[in-house]
């Protein structure tokens, strides 16, 4: 079963078409990176899926039921921007107010489980004005793990985390998937932390789900090629080019061609064949955030 | 969390919903100062009414407009239209305090995003509008007891006579009380339409709390007791000689209101983007 389907999800903000008929699966179990530019669609796909809007047309289905349904809804758990906090209570007089809201039985032992999860539990006493971005995005995803949820919506989690705090959210969430059986939807710009996590990727521009995959099929997408270092690079790219389809230049100046047998093939051509010397060479792959921005280059 | 080879998903009992609910907004109108302002609020208007009533000038408005303690609380005949002051200072300005603290209420609840977060879950909107319902009348309950606290103190103070027959006075207190609900359902309902636009919300509460558009209503179509006892509420029909039969009309007419309103303001929620 799945654990969300969509399938032709419209949606229009007066004039504004923010979703054109997306379609959306995210397998039960999966940690499943939710791609695209600012206003691609995805938060208004999340927030739909959360029932925060309504959509203009389409179909959600969570676990293979109705997403409006009650008894699915209180196993979703959700982290929209930041989580809905009264300021001036402390952490854990809001994540109390939260357990009521969710009809926790042994509500006190259960925050403390989540907080300690989130690694807050010695700054539960904090009122939640004073906490820093990255305590109250902790907050927000303790929040979302109330009431032993099947399903978790993660808006942006990981923005403003330090390197320390996306390490505890990367660890948090394979937990969660591992062994709660629970799945994650998470959309981030954070492309390279993405990659670490996620079992299943969707890739979403101008309100149309364009790829979706899993880590594997990723990889096998993402190409190979041998990156060198020269003195000219000029000199070289314009040699290479004679020999290789694809040949080009990254930010850190190194020349990358990406239809070549092997690196060794490359030195036997500049060097021994053309006297040109090189500096370093390396085989390499292409990531998750290469591949998103080859991609969108395409659509463009 | 408990590890979940199978996913079980069990609906939760409107009861249990509410019960959540309800114990969130308590909890927090006891733990801000809003209630106590309020609270205070309604005890010291009363002080002010009759400062007003007592000590105006020879032939203000308002001097000599109160002939009894007790009219302090409630108008001395079912006035349908406000011919004096006399008639219009009385506990009925509570709801006008009510609507304005229910707005901020809710204002909050879009403010800090706990909307956001309690639509996420398994609440429905209807649980919503009856919670918010249920806690403004609470709140405006309490501050008709303050406010009658204050007017007794108030009353006591101007000398004024206390005589009055009790069982028309108990009347007419918990006709007010009653009426408490109705006005809560709409100023919830107000402020459901409005949501986060809080400026609007609070104005139209406070406009219609006034009882303005209703007077202004009666005074173009004419001084009908349906308007009256429907669309201005019993809270003016719950006067001094007020009987169990008032009781009753305030009764119906706080249901109806909170019926009608409760029903539409779901409607709305259902039908709209909450966040």
């Amino acid at each position: 079963m799945n654990a969300i389907e969509i399938r032709n999800l419209t949606k229009n903000f007066g004039q504004k078409q923010a979703l054109a008929g997306l379609n959306m699966t995210v397998p039960q179990g999966a940690i499943y990176g939710f791609i695209g530019e600012n206003g691609s669609g995805k938060s208004t796909t999340e927030k739909i899926i959360c029932g925060l809007i309504l959509p203009s047309g389409g179909e959600v289905k969570l676990f293979g039921r109705d997403y409006k349904d009650q008894d699915v809804r209180a196993k979703v758990g959700v982290l929209i921007e930041q989580p809905g906090c009264f300021p001036n209570y402390s952490v854990w007089n809001n994540m109390m107010l939260q357990a009521a809201n969710l009809g926790i039985e042994n509500a006190a032992e259960e925050v403390r489980k989540v907080l300690k999860v989130v690694h807050m539990e010695g700054s539960a006493s904090n009122k939640y004005k004073n906490c820093s971005l990255g305590m109250k995005q902790r907050i927000g995803i303790a929040f979302a793990l109330l009431g032993n949820p099947t399903l978790l919506i993660l808006d942006e989690p990981i923005n403003g985390l330090d390197a320390d705090g996306m390490r505890i959210m990367r660890e948090v969430l394979t937990d969660v998937t591992k062994n709660y059986n629970c799945t994650v939807v998470i959309s981030s710009h954070i492309l390279g932390e993405l990659e670490k996590i996620a079992t299943h990727y969707g890739i979403v521009r101008g309100g149309k789900m364009i790829a979706e995959m899993t880590a594997e099929e990723l990889n096998a997408n993402c190409p190979t090629y041998v990156a060198l270092k020269v003195k000219d690079i000029a000199v070289a790219k314009e040699a290479l080019k004679q020999k290789y389809s694809r040949v080009e230049v990254d930010e850190e100046e190194y020349i990358r061609i990406y239809d070549a047998e092997s690196a060794e093939e490359v030195v036997d051509y500049l060097y021994k064949q053309l006297g040109i010397a090189v500096a370093e060479i390396k085989t390499s792959k292409i990531g998750l955030e290469e591949y998103y921005i080859d991609l969108m280059k395409e659509g463009k | 969390m408990e590890n979940k080879a199978m996913l079980q998903f069990d609906q939760p009992s409107f009861f249990k919903r509410l019960k959540g609910m309800l114990g969130v907004d308590f909890y927090r109108l006891f733990h801000t100062p809003l209630l106590y302002i309020f609270l205070f609020i309604a005890a010291l208007i009363p002080a002010l009414v009759s400062m007003g009533a007592m000590g105006g000038e020879e032939g203000a408005e308002t001097a000599g407009m109160f002939s009894n303690a007790w009219q302090i609380i409630a108008a001395s005949k079912p006035m349908y239209i406000i011919s004096d002051m006399g008639d219009y200072a009385n506990m009925n300005m509570v709801y006008i305090f009510g609507g304005i603290m229910i707005s901020i209420f809710i204002g909050h609840d879009y403010k800090s995003g706990y909307v956001k977060q309690l639509f996420t879950t398994h609440a429905k909107k209807q649980d919503y509008m009856i919670s918010k319902t249920m806690l403004g009348a609470f709140s405006m309950v309490c501050m008709c007891v303050t406010y009658m606290i204050g007017g007794m103190i108030a009353g006591a103070a101007t000398g004024l006579p206390f005589k009055i027959n009790a069982g028309s006075l108990i009347c007419a207190i918990l006709g007010k009380f009653i009426m408490s609900l109705g006005w809560a359902s709409l100023y919830t309902f107000i402020n459901v339409i409005f949501r986060s636009k809080f400026g609007i919300s609070i104005a139209l509460c406070f406009v219609l709390g006034t009882g303005i558009p209703i007077i202004g209503a009666a005074a173009v179509i004419g001084n009908t007791p349906a308007l009256n006892i429907f669309l201005y509420g019993s809270s003016v029909y719950a006067c001094l000689t007020s009987n169990a039969l008032t009781l009753v009309i305030c009764l119906m007419n706080s249901v109806v209101w909170a019926v009608i309103y409760n029903v539409l303001g779901t409607l709305i929620l259902n039908k709209r983007d909450c966040y």
